[in-house]
């Protein structure tokens, strides 16, 4: 009999079918309700909420993700080391629940690219339309619906391909064979499908008008579509903690024998830093997004200030997780250049503990800046000029990681193949991003600055310096060990040297723009700005920016199936993963434990080892030092 | 080596067995050394050197090390353990190109590390792998202070290179206020500041992608550093006492901004989706355009009527929201125009569908066309157009009959002078002056077809004889 997979074993099939199951339900439900309490049958801001909720707990349930937890409420045991559904071959592993975490960081990863060029999508919409002044074919209520969901869903997809890298990456260098809490990390993983499709929906609920941003009273009167919105971003939020949860538990408690803290490989600092951030501001966000639900439902009046209530509340708490956010977005990205350079440099990470310590030093004094969102919003005059200093205190750790990296790089052995490309460009961007930020911080000048395209240019250069170019390093770096074949090199080189310069042409120019007087977030400007040319260049420069995108996934599509086969070393690291594991890894990792016995970055240092496996037993009379770096090798094969 | 000790008199003591060797060092000692060398003592054994050494201060002690006639643990004890510093250079005849050396010192934990790097470096200087090799690491360590001195050049350069680019772009609209002066001088300050830290960044990596490019088939590693702590503790006081400076600057450019004038012109600026109202209270004007007297700074008290807006002119610089909730959420705004022209005003905060259009006109003025607008706001317009323009508004005329053609409750004014209208009773009536006298003083008298008897019939109670005749030229201007 041929053992065909049926549509129904695909987790997600199942769950969306779930998904229309619940969504049903709950309307159902709502207008059941209302119906027996003899009100008008019909409220669609009720019904939909909670269909909205019924639909993602219908989704979780049928995907498959809560079925041990279900098991244990029922007293069942489950496998401590549970394996993949062997019936699942090829994608169908990846569209269904796996407790993998390699597996699941490339469902993070591919669903970050897929949510990314959807955002990206949006952007090449309303930039078209930004083309030339008066309205070409996007109406103001169109624009501002995809507007916004260009900001929300791109913030999801940074936070899917942060959850890539993390969970893909941490145990690997930690010597781990998976992470402390595998079905959290595959429960954080799947609530963010019914999460993007709520954000999505937004579109056909008659819009929202807001901005990701939210702010009240416009948000408690604005279309339905608002509903799904703040919902659909209190379910991503579910995932950054419990993702969070699971990072900070197997960091502290999974790292091999001699991993010290001081000799685990940077990125996983980065990674503890993020996860420290997003396990405990989130929570803000969530809160501040369901008091103007109710606000909707319930008739609340947390900011409404004719009821009493106060709409800078509001900024407050939004702000306090979502600057924090902007951290939890980059700190991964800037782990991914400092792990790089010195393998492609040659080279030791220059003050390693420095570099480590500086990424908490950004966690914690990003979150003591967030009013600097708000210097324009009328909250009390005295608060601004604290956060100003608090704002640009913040330029202190993230320089020390600059100088760093150019320390690495001087005088070393640098060699420039594409993952070494977008880690340099990267380095540059978000400098240009980090350098467009004191104007921000600082008050007077910020005045004019707030609320217009310079801002936008500040974040955008900071976003793609600190996240989008990192990612993309880390997957041309990383995807002959996750695939076991190369990508090509050159088209890597044409997605970079496309993808650089556009860049830049656009971030200067957005800057620009905003400094003579576009402000965000409109559908039309004056031509009397006379900013026409600039408005051409920024929209070309965005489809560049697609075009090298797409050769990118033409690229990573076709190597992993047809690239040229790699299972050795490729880029000479002396990380774990690449010095003790082969091409692709196999399901758990490391077949026997390891131990370190040396620094993670010693290029350079004749014998000097990081890791081995601890079957290896150290010869008499030689010291560890003097072991040849081919002995951890050998055994390993 | 005599020359290092710093010193123009050299102490030397000579402790040898050897009398052949002893003379000949005190010859040799004797010859022009470019230092005056004083001869301590000269001696045969270890036990007078020790004695000689426990009396007298001595810069150089030359031990002629004879296992023999030596005393191993005395000599370690004398020359390698106890306090001071002590440098020991061990040479002999079977290997005469080299020399070992002893550095024995005391240092304070502060200078340890900086030795301890430093110690790195040397070795590497000392125990060079080959010939080659050896050479060329000598080259690159000569060249260490050239790549600084190019690169940092290099950086100088480029800054320049953006400062003078960055001039030739427009980047900020005309300065249009006394606030914009502190903000404008801060931002070009950061301008400087933020080319410089560009380039210092920059410079330094293509400088190193050109120059520290691995060598084609160079499978070897570059230098093994791990790190300099007194770099790391420079690169972060210098941006930390930098910050600490711009927060101080910005704080004194925003006192200015400020600043308070207490004789400002007071306006009353209220946002709505999508328009603005500017209302001026001393002069009990209501207008829809920001009209400001030049060199005086007006104070704007901002609100709002629904959601959050944001009172903007870049020209002027500043902004602020305008809050919803009445008086507890009022905010002010200061600003003095400087110059004399038509600026905008756009709502910079997201506000609904019409944001992107919410603008008004802010016009900058003489303080003597100034007071002429004020005069022909509040005062009696010349024009008996104009003049009944005014009497529609404010008598809620128009709230009903609109100017044109829609309509509302009440029959449009466009075209309505001269006409023939039809009234409810089926009879017909040319609008002429009569007419329209009788249905401002005698509403009910004559119903249009099709609307309804609700003219309110004390709505001309307050109106003379003269302001209807100036409502009937404004009509009759309705074609």
């Amino acid at each position: 009999m041929k053992d065909r997979v049926s549509v129904l074993q695909i987790g997600l099939v199942r769950g969306l079918f779930g998904m229309v199951l619940g969504v049903l339900i709950g309307l159902g439900l709502v207008s059941g309700i209302r119906a027996l309490l003899g009100l008008p049958i019909w409220n669609p801001e009720a019904a939909w909420v909670v269909a909205g909720v019924f639909g993602t707990i219908g989704f979780m349930l049928m995907v498959g993700v809560l079925r041990d937890w279900i098991k244990w409420a029922l007293g069942e045991e489950t496998p401590d080391f549970p394996e993949s559904d062997a019936r699942l071959k090829g994608w169908a592993k990846y569209l269904s629940v796996s407790y993998d975490h390699k597996i699941i960081g490339i469902q993070y990863g591919v669903t970050a690219l897929i949510v990314i060029s959807l955002a990206g999508l949006f952007a090449i919409i309303f930039r078209t339309e930004l083309i030339a002044p008066g309205i070409q074919f996007l109406q103001p209520q169109d624009y501002n619906t995809i507007m916004t969901l260009h900001g929300i869903v791109m913030i999801g997809g940074m936070l899917l391909g942060v959850g890539a890298m993390s969970n893909y990456l941490v145990p690997l260098l930690i010597g781990a064979n998976d992470m402390a809490f595998p079905r959290l990390n595959a429960f954080a993983y799947w609530i963010n499908v019914p999460a993007v499709i709520l954000l999505v929906g937004t579109l056909f609920m008659g819009g929202l008008e807001t901005g990701w941003t939210g702010y009240p009273p416009l948000s408690s009167r604005a279309p339905l579509g608002t509903q799904w919105f703040l919902l659909g971003v209190y379910f991503i939020g579910f995932s950054s903690i419990f993702g969070a949860l699971n990072i900070i538990a197997t960091v502290m408690k999974l790292r091999a024998k001699g991993m010290t803290y001081f000799r685990m490989p940077v990125f996983v600092w980065t990674a503890a830093a993020t996860a420290l951030i997003a396990l405990t501001a989130t929570q803000l966000i969530g809160l501040s997004f369901q008091l103007v639900m109710f606000e909707r439902l319930f008739g609340m009046a947390f900011f409404e200030p004719a009821k009493g209530g106060n709409p800078i509340l509001f900024q407050h708490l939004f702000w306090f997780y979502s600057h924090p956010a902007v951290y939890v977005f980059v700190l991964t990205g800037l782990g991914v250049i400092s792990e790089l350079l010195p393998v492609f440099a040659r080279k030791p990470l220059f003050g390693y503990r420095w570099v480590a310590l500086s990424s908490f030093g950004i966690a914690l004094v990003g979150f003591l800046v967030w009013a600097h969102h708000m210097y324009t919003s009328g909250m009390e005059p005295y608060l601004r000029v604290p956060f100003m200093y608090s704002t640009l205190l913040v330029a202190v750790p993230t320089g020390v990681k600059f100088f760093s990296w150019v320390a690495t790089i001087w005088e070393g052995k640098l060699s420039f193949e594409t993952p070494m490309l977008f880690v340099l460009g990267a380095i540059s961007i978000f400098l240009l991003g980090g350098l467009s930020g004191p104007p921000n911080g600082v008050v007077a000048t910020d005045l004019h600055l707030q609320d217009t395209y310079w801002i936008v240019g500040h974040f955008h250069a900071t976003m793609f310096g600190g996240f989008l170019f990192p990612f993309l390093a880390a997957i041309y770096y990383w995807f002959p060990k996750i695939t076991g074949r190369m990508y090509n090199e050159t088209l890597g080189k044409i997605h970079f040297y496309l993808m650089l310069p556009a860049f830049y042409v656009q971030s200067l120019g957005q800057m620009q723009v905003g400094l003579l007087g576009m402000r965000r977030r409109i559908a039309d400007y004056d031509p009397a700005l006379q900013i026409e040319f600039s408005q051409l260049l920024i929209t070309v420069a965005a489809y560049v920016i697609g075009i090298s995108l797409i050769i990118a996934f033409i690229n990573f599509a076709y190597s992993a199936a047809k690239g040229k086969v790699v299972t050795t070393n490729v880029w000479r690291s002396r990380s774990p993963e690449w010095t003790l594991l082969p091409s692709p890894i196999p399901a758990h990792n490391y077949a026997e434990p390891i131990e370190v016995v040396g620094e993670p970055y010693d290029y350079g240092l004749e014998g000097a080892v990081y890791v081995r496996p601890i079957s290896v037993v150290p010869l008499r009379n030689v010291s560890e030092a003097g072991l040849p770096p081919d002995a951890a090798v050998a055994s390993a094969d | 080596m005599l020359r290092n000790f710093g010193r123009s008199t050299v102490r030397v003591l000579i402790a040898s067995n050897h009398a052949l060797f002893r003379h000949g060092l005190m010859s040799l000692f004797k010859k022009k050394l470019g230092v005056k060398v004083e001869i301590v003592g000269e001696v045969t054994n270890f036990e007078s050197a020790s004695e000689v050494l426990e009396t007298q201060e001595v810069d150089l002690v030359i031990v002629d090390y004879d296992d023999n006639q030596l005393n191993r643990e005395d000599f370690l004890t004398r020359f390698v353990g106890g306090g001071g510093q002590k440098r020991i250079i061990l040479v002999s005849l079977s290997n005469p190109e080299s020399a070992m050396l002893y550095d024995r010192r005391e240092l304070p934990l502060a200078q340890f590390e900086a030795w301890f790097e430093g110690w790195q470096e040397a070795e590497e200087r000392t125990s060079p792998p080959s010939g080659g090799a050896a050479r060329r690491k000598n080259q690159t360590r000569s060249n260490h202070m050239k790549h600084f001195v190019v690169a940092g050049f290099l950086v100088i350069v480029l800054t320049v290179l953006l400062i003078l680019g960055a001039g030739q772009v427009r980047l900020l609209p005309v300065a249009a206020s006394a606030q914009a002066q502190p903000i404008d001088q801060l931002f070009q300050l950061m301008f400087i500041a933020i080319a410089f830290l560009f380039s210092l960044i920059v410079v330094f990596m293509l400088y190193s992608i050109v120059v520290f490019r691995r060598r084609k088939g160079d499978e070897s590693d570059a230098r093994h550093i791990e790190g300099n702590t007194k770099l790391e503790v420079t690169w972060t006081t210098i941006p930390l006492i930098i910050v600490l400076g711009l927060s101080f600057l910005g704080a004194s450019s925003l006192a200015e901004v400020e600043r308070p004038d207490p004789k400002a012109l007071e306006v009353d600026v209220i946002g709505m989706q999508w328009t603005w109202r500017f209302e001026y209270p001393r002069y009990g004007i209501v207008s829809n355009e920001l009209v400001l007297p030049v060199n005086k700074q007006a104070i704007l008290y901002l609100s709002s009527q629904d959601v959050i807006h944001s009172f903007w002119v870049p020209e002027f610089r500043v902004k602020q929201d305008l809050l919803p909730g009445g008086e507890e959420f009022v905010r002010t705004l200061r600003v003095t125009p400087t110059e004399i022209g038509s600026y905008k005003v756009r709502c910079a905060e997201l506000c609904g569908i019409r944001h992107a259009y919410m603008e008004s006109p802010v016009i900058v003025v003489s303080q003597a066309d100034f007071d002429v607008w004020v005069a022909q706001q509040t005062g009696e317009p010349t024009d008996p157009v104009e003049r009944g323009r005014k009497w529609s508004n404010q008598y809620g005329c128009l709230s009903c009959h609109s100017l044109d053609g829609s309509k509302l409750v009440g029959p449009t004014w466009l075209g309505l002078f001269g006409s023939q209208v039809k009234l409810a009773d089926g009879s017909t009536v040319i609008a002429d002056e009569a007419y329209i006298i009788e249905s401002i003083r005698n509403p009910g008298a004559k119903i249009v077809e099709g609307y309804p008897n609700i003219m309110p019939a004390n709505v001309g109670q307050d109106l003379s004889d003269e302001r209807i005749q100036d409502i009937i030229a404004f009509i009759k201007t309705l074609r």
